[in-house]
């Protein structure tokens, strides 16, 4: 049991890191980006790039993905989604659009066969935690989910751009009235949430095959964890990351991960149709 | 210092605005009187580029500010208090006028003497989430806000409007003040006659999107008040 939970945690917390750049978009500007799930493939690629051509170490593609993919987030919203705010079906297409250009891409160049990326000797054994052994790597993910957590709550509530997002995300109109450039705030949102999904691609390129469709399923799960959670809370990300991954593991250590899975979308369903706004939603005044 | 000339401003594919010219000049109190929806509020949110669409010419000093971005006329010295107040609700009261610094000219984040020495409730109260204060708190955090900036004028939109009595008095005396002791230049936005008369020097009388009359206050004289303001 307690080994479930354990695996329960890392599930969530996997959830979590590819939620994150996610919400971060739409709890702030309603965007529904379809694709994120693209962007964190994307991730995964840089990392196998970087560790064939340049031979960079496995810790270091978390900095160089975070900074590639946010980079083309920054572009995505200069160049298309800027031009259809208040737009949400548009957005939709546009950005599932982007996500499909983005697969071919990655197919012509790369291919579409699977791609493995080798992860330090470090990150390869097991760790004891409370007498159990885990894989040391499902715990290295769980601390860069809680680091990338950290480090967004810290821009969201500590820096100059994290008061102005917010301010933005409330009230566009009047935040611009008060001197505040709504377009630049919009394009560094972007770029954070499309920097956390390629940071996110690196840790999953690490335990799951690369390949350019691995995306739309992460796309799925981290909306159903945004959705849940209530949008634009980041404590309820990280309590239906919590959540959905503790019960997902529990399920499949009761029965099996098919069924798990399926509890997964009930449960989903069941927290939609009696709190529509989420778990924690932003209150009115 | 502010001059509109005929400006044209649309919502959506409505024509709200038609051919409104005005001058404010620096350091005067201007009132735009008018029934409901006969176009001030969208008067003072042309000046602010929050129109969908207008034409004309606005200018802030020989400044041309009508093809500027929104957030470039704050910065070019226009403070701005909207009808209903929309102070942000999550942020406490120390953000809120926090967040008026992003249009001041030089970008520094401090919170203004003046500003604490206006209003002392809000100099107690800065770490309340602002969603909690009353109407009336929440009016003067927004006009808090907007001289965070430092502004040269100030546009008002009904700024006593559903507050309880005894701040609508001392909201009217803050903006009296503003405009004689610190020289402010004032566009506001009102409905209340009496207090219209107390403090402006100028006034606009707004009928369907048109200036219908204006002059000095002297010459808002009852019958224009008949005219264009009995229900």
């Amino acid at each position: 049991m307690l080994g479930s939970l354990l695996s329960g945690l890392s599930i969530g917390s996997v959830l979590l890191l590819v939620a994150l750049g996610l919400m971060v978009i739409y709890g702030t500007m309603g965007v529904i980006n379809m694709a994120h799930g693209d962007l964190v493939m994307l991730g995964a690629y840089v990392t196998v790039f970087s560790q064939r051509l340049l031979h960079v170490p496995f810790l270091l593609c978390l900095p160089l993905a975070f900074v590639f993919t946010g980079s083309l987030g920054w572009l995505i919203e200069r160049l298309i989604v800027r031009r259809l705010y208040s737009r949400l079906l548009d957005t939709l297409l546009a950005t599932w659009g982007i996500g499909i250009i983005l697969q071919q891409v990655i197919r012509l160049t790369f291919g579409p066969e699977l791609q493995n990326v080798s992860v330090p000797v470090f990150l390869t054994g097991e760790t004891r935690v409370g007498g159990i052994g885990m894989p040391s790597y499902r715990l290295a993910v769980f601390l860069v989910s809680v680091a990338l957590l950290l480090g967004v709550v810290a821009i969201l509530h500590r820096t100059d751009l994290g008061m102005r997002l917010r301010a933005v995300s409330q009230n566009p109109q009047i935040s611009a009235c008060h001197g505040i450039d709504v377009n630049q705030v919009r394009a560094w949102t972007f770029a954070l949430g499309a920097g956390l999904a390629g940071a996110a691609g690196v840790m999953v390129s690490g335990f799951n095959a690369v390949r350019p469709t691995m995306g739309s399923s992460y796309v799925v799960d981290s909306f159903i964890v945004v959705v849940v959670g209530g949008v634009s809370s980041l404590a309820g990300t990280v309590a239906s990351a919590a959540l959905l991954g503790g019960v997902n593991s529990v399920m499949a250590w009761l029965t099996n991960d098919v069924l798990a899975k399926a509890v997964l979308l009930l449960l989903a369903i069941a927290v939609i149709r009696f709190f529509p706004k989420g778990l924690f939603s932003a209150q009115a005044r | 210092m502010l001059e509109l000339q005929n400006i044209n401003s649309f919502y959506g594919n409505s024509h709200i605005l038609h051919d409104v010219s005005l001058r404010v000049d620096p350091g005067s109190f201007t009132a735009v009187v008018g029934r409901n929806g006969m176009g001030k509020t969208m008067l003072l949110k042309t000046i602010m580029g929050l129109s969908d669409r207008m034409r004309g010419s606005i200018a802030l000093g020989g400044k041309q500010l009508a093809h500027q971005p929104t957030h470039l006329r704050a910065k070019a010295g226009i403070g701005y208090v909207p009808q209903g107040r929309e102070i942000i609700s999550q942020f406490t009261v120390k953000e809120n006028i926090l967040m008026g610094c992003y249009a001041r000219k030089d970008g520094k984040k401090q919170l203004p003497d003046l500003v604490l020495d206006l209003f002392p409730y809000l100099k107690d109260n800065l770490h309340r989430r602002a969603g909690l204060l009353s109407g009336g708190q929440q009016q003067q955090l927004a006009i808090a806000r907007a001289l965070a900036a430092n502004p040269t004028m100030l546009l008002l939109d009904e700024p006593t409007e559903g507050i309880q009595p005894n701040i609508v008095e001392q909201i009217e005396q803050t903006i009296i003040r503003l405009n004689q002791e610190l020289g402010l230049t004032i566009l506001l936005v009102e409905q209340n006659i009496l207090f219209t008369r107390r403090a402006a020097q100028h006034f606009v009388m707004m009928n369907n999107g048109f200036v219908a009359a204006s002059g000095t206050i002297a010459q808002l004289s009852d019958d224009l008040i008949h005219q264009y303001m009995a229900v």
